[in-house]
C-alpha cells in the first residue's frame, strides 16, 4: 500500500546528520531533538491540541534535522533568553522549527491553531526555560505576557511563517505521516493482549515517548509498534512466542535488529542525567546558542 | 458484438503500444522511480547505525532466519520507503508556455532539463497569506502525494524558486481537459467510450474515498485526458481528508462548482460525505451523454428547481431526512411530479438510466457508492467499454497545438472520415 510509504532517512543521512557535519556531537543533537519534541508536546497540551497533530508535529520535527543542521535553525525561539545573555544582538530572530512544525501539523490534521495562541504558549514555555536557567530559580516563576501589538509578536509571527515554509521546503513538501496508534491496537488484538489493560497502556505510552526520539524518521510503523509491545511485555513479564522460527514480531514483518534498535532509542530517554547535562540542553534552544556553544567548544582550532 | 470488440482491441493493442513505447512519459517516470539509487545500500549497512545502545545483546532468534523474509503487502520493506529530500529548484525546469491561469495560480508547461520530460508546473499564489502556507494548497499537495492511482494526476515533486513565496507543484503534463474536449470535438463520445471514461473516473473516486479523501470539486474541467484515452482526476484544491464519523467540527458548504453541487450541500448540510462526489460524477456522466452540462443554473435556487424538475421534488421516501436540513424550511417544494430522466435521455438503455438515477439520488444515504457504481450492470452490457488505446487523439490546446482547419469547414468530410476510421474500429 503506497499510502503507508512515509519518507525515512537514508543511510548517509543517518550516519552523518547535517548537525554532526557542523560539529554538533551526536548526544547533544539527540538531547536537542528530544527537548524540541518535549516543547511541542507541552505546547500541545496547553493549547488543548489533538494528540494526532502533536504527534505529527514531532515526527516532522525529527525528519527536519535529517536535511538541516541545528546550526542553521534553532529548535525553539528564545528571545526571552536575551535577558540572561545581554551580549547578544537584539535583531536576533530564531526560526523556530518546533513551533512551525506544530503549526503545520495542526493544518495537516484539520485542526488549525491561531498563530497568536501558539506564539503566546511558546513564549510562556521559553520564559519558563529561562527561569529554570536563571540564578533566581528558587523564586516562583512569574509569566510576563508580551504586548498585544508589540514588535515581539510580529517578529515571532514572521519567524513562524518562515519556519513553516522552511519545513515544507526542506522536507520536499512530503509531509505524509502515518501514526502508529491504529496499528498498535490491531497488533495487541492479534496477540490477545487487549484484556491486559496495563500492557496496552504501557505500550501506548512507549509509542508516545518514542516521539521524542528519531525512530519515526528511521523505521516503518510496524517496527516501532513491535518495539513498544516488546518493551511493555518484557517490563510486565508477559511471555509471547519468541523462539526462533515462530517469533511474534515476524508476524508483523518487523526485523529483530530494528525492533531492538528502537527499544534502545526509547530506553535511552529514561537514563540518569547529571544536572549540568540537563542544563546544557536548556541553554541551546536557539541557533545562536548552538553557534556560541560550537565556538566555545571548538576542537582543534 | 462483445466478442468482436474484445478481439479487435486485443489485436490492435500491441501495435499502439509499440508506437508509444518510445515516448511514454509515464513509463519513463516509473522506470526512474524504480532505479534503486542508494536505497538498497541502506538496509545493508543498517548495522552501522548510530546509537542502538545494547547492540551486542542480539536475540537468539536472529540466527538461522532467512535474510529476506516474505513481506506482507501492508508492510513494504524499508527499501521501498522514499528518503527525506529537500525540494529542488524550479531552475531544474525550462519554461515553455503558459497553459491557464486560475484563482489558485498560474499553470505552465515546462521541460525537465535532465530528463526532457514535459510537465505541468503550477505556481501557487502565496503573496497575501496571513496564515502561513495556505491550508488548501497543503491539502491538495498532501492529497495528491498520498493518492497514487492511474486515474489521478501524478504529482512528481514540489519545487521552489529563489524566495519562500515561489512554490511550484510539478505534475504530469496531460494534453486535454474533458470540458474543452467536449466543446471542441466534432461528435459526442460513443457509449463504449463513455463507459471507459466513467469506469476510470469511478475507480479514481473510489480510490480517493478509500484513502479518506473527499475531492469536493469534480467537474469536467477538472478531468484531464491524454491522447491515450486515459482520464486523470486533477485539481484537488478543495479536497480534504475526512474522518469517521464524518465532518466533526463542521465542513464548509462553499464547495463544488455550482452545476455539480449535491442537493444536500445546497440545503445547508454541514456533515456531508463521499456521496457529494458521487452526485458530481452523476452530473459528469450526464454531461458526457448530452455533450453539455446537465444543470446550467445561474444560482442555487435555479439549480434546486432544475434538480426538482429532473428528479421530481423530494418525498419522504426519496429523501427521509430532507426536513431536518437547515434550509428545508426556507424552500417551498413544487407540487409532486414524476422524474423526467427518460424524457431527457432518450437513447439510454435501462441499465444506463438506472446508473444515472442511482448517482443522481436525493438521499446521500441511498446514493450509490463509487465501488458499487463501478460494478453496475451498465458496464457489462453491450457495447462494452472501449480499450483506452483505441480512443482517437485530438490536438492539444494546452500544448499550444491547433487544429489546422476547423472541423466544420468545407473540407470537413475528409477529416471526419479519418475520425470515423479511428473511432469505429471496435464496431463489428
Amino acid at each position: 500500500m503506497p499510502a503507508d510509504l512515509v519518507p525515512l532517512a537514508s543511510t548517509s543521512q543517518i550516519e552523518r546528520t547535517p548537525s554532526r557535519e557542523d560539529g554538533i556531537p551526536p548526544d547533544l543533537e539527540e538531547d536537542l531533538r528530544a527537548f524540541g519534541c518535549k516543547l511541542i508536546h507541552e505546547a500541545g497540551i496547553l493549547l488543548k491540541q489533538k494528540q494526532v497533530a502533536v504527534a505529527t508535529a514531532q515526527i516532522l520535527f525529527q525528519r527536519f534535522w535529517y536535511t538541516t543542521s541545528m546550526k542553521q535553525f534553532g529548535i525553539g525561539v528564545s528571545p526571552s533568553l536575551l535577558f540572561f545573555y545581554p551580549t547578544r544582538t537584539p535583531q536576533f530572530i530564531t526560526q523556530d522549527i518546533g513551533m512551525g512544525a506544530l503549526y503545520l501539523a495542526s493544518k495537516l490534521e484539520e485542526c488549525p491553531l491561531r498563530m497568536r495562541n501558539l506564539i503566546n504558549i511558546y513564549d510562556l514555555l521559553l520564559q519558563r526555560t529561562s527561569h529554570a536557567l536563571s540564578p533566581k530559580t528558587k523564586d516562583p516563576f512569574k509569566y510576563a505576557p508580551m504586548s498585544y501589538f508589540g514588535n515581539t509578536f510580529y517578529d515571532l509571527k514572521d519567524a513562524l511563517v518562515v519556519a513553516e515554509m522552511q519545513i515544507l521546503k526542506r522536507l520536499g513538501f512530503n509531509v505524509h505521516v502515518v501514526l502508529p496508534y491504529g496499528t498498535l491496537i490491531n497488533y495487541l488484538r492479534v496477540l490477545g493482549l487487549t484484556s491486559r489493560k496495563d500492557a496496552c497502556a504501557r505500550a501506548w505510552g512507549f509509542l508516545n515517548d518514542a516521539l521524542q526520539t528519531p525512530v519515526y524518521a528511521l523505521y516503518a510503523v510496524p517496527t516501532i509498534v513491535s518495539a513498544a509491545i516488546l518493551l511493555a511485555s518484557r517490563q510486565l513479564g508477559i511471555s509471547l512466542p519468541s523462539a526462533p522460527s515462530q517469533c511474534w514480531w515476524d508476524l508483523f514483518d518487523a526485523p529483530w535488529e530494528d525492533v531492538w534498535s528502537v527499544c534502545g532509542y526509547v530506553m535511552r530517554l529514561y537514563r540518569e542525567r547529571a544536572p549540568e547535562e540537563r542544563m546544557r540542553v536548556l541553554r541551546l534552544v536557539g541557533k545562536k546558542d548552538v553557534r556560541g556553544w560550537l565556538e566555545e567548544n571548538a576542537v582543534g582550532s | 458484438m462483445a466478442m468482436a470488440s474484445g478481439s479487435t482491441s486485443s489485436t490492435s493493442t500491441p501495435r499502439k503500444r509499440s508506437k508509444w513505447d518510445e515516448e511514454d512519459p509515464d513509463d519513463i517516470a516509473i522506470r526512474q522511480q524504480q532505479q534503486p539509487s542508494k536505497r538498497s545500500v541502506r538496509t545493508r549497512s543498517r548495522g552501522a547505525r548510530q546509537p542502538s545502545p545494547v547492540r551486542s545483546e542480539l536475540h537468539p532468534a536472529t540466527t538461522g532466519r532467512p535474510s529476506h523474509p516474505l513481506h506482507s503487502i501492508y508492510v513494504p520493506p524499508r527499501t521501498h520507503h522514499p528518503s527525506i529530500q529537500p525540494s529542488r529548484s524550479v531552475y531544474c525546469y525550462e519554461r515553455l508556455n503558459q497553459i491557464e491561469e486560475g484563482s489558485y495560480g498560474v499553470v505552465f508547461r515546462a521541460r525537465d532539463k535532465e530528463t526532457g520530460d514535459i510537465v505541468a508546473l503550477k505556481k501557487l499564489k502565496l503573496d497575501e497569506e496571513k496564515h502561513g502556507f495556505p491550508i488548501t494548497a497543503l491539502r491538495e499537495i498532501n492529497a495528491l502525494m498520498s493518492c497514487h492511482h492511474d486515474n489521478v494526476v501524478r504529482i512528481r515533486e514540489v519545487v521552489v524558486g529563489d524566495t519562500l513565496t515561489q512554490v511550484f507543484v510539478v505534475m504530469d503534463f496531460i494534453e486535454h481537459d474533458l470540458k474543452t474536449l467536449l466543446t471542441l470535438m466534432p461528435s459526442p463520445f460513443l457509449q463504449s467510450e463513455i463507459k471507459t471514461l466513467m469506469l476510470q473516473l469511478l475507480s479514481a473516486v473510489a480510490h480517493c474515498h478509500s484513502n479518506w479523501i473527499l475531492h469536493r470539486d469534480l467537474k469536467t474541467s477538472n478531468l484531464l485526458m491524454n491522447n491515450r484515452g486515459t482520464i486523470k482526476v486533477a485539481d484537488f484544491g478543495l479536497a480534504r481528508r475526512y474522518g469517521d464519523p464524518v465532518g466533526v467540527g463542521g465542513l464548509t458548504q462553499l464547495v463544488v462548482t455550482l452545476w455539480y453541487r449535491a442537493p444536500e450541500i445546497l440545503m445547508g448540510a454541514t456533515t456531508y460525505s463521499t456521496a457529494i462526489d458521487l452526485w458530481s460524477v452523476g452530473c459528469i456522466f450526464a454531461e458526457l451523454l448530452l455533450k453539455e452540462p446537465l444543470f446550467q443554473a445561474k444560482n442555487e435556487i435555479e439549480l434546486l428547481s432544475m434538480i426538482f424538475k429532473l428528479l421530481g421534488p423530494p418525498t419522504s421516501s426519496s429523501w427521509p431526512n430532507y426536513s431536518t436540513l437547515p434550509l428545508a424550511k426556507t424552500i417551498t417544494l413544487p407540487s409532486p411530479q414524476p422524474h423526467q430522466f427518460r424524457q431527457r435521455f432518450h437513447h439510454m438503455t435501462i441499465a444506463g438510466l438506472d446508473l444515472l438515477m442511482s448517482l443522481l439520488t436525493y438521499d446521500p444515504e441511498q446514493r450509490i457508492s463509487a465501488e458499487e457504481a463501478a460494478h453496475h450492470p451498465y458496464f457489462s452490457e453491450s457495447p462494452l467499454p472501449k480499450h483506452p488505446d483505441l480512443f482517437s487523439s485530438f490536438p492539444s490546446a494546452a500544448a499550444g497545438e491547433r487544429r489546422r482547419k476547423p472541423f466544420d469547414s468545407p473540407s470537413a468530410p475528409v477529416r471526419a472520415a479519418d475520425y470515423k476510421l479511428l473511432t469505429e474500429v471496435d464496431l463489428p
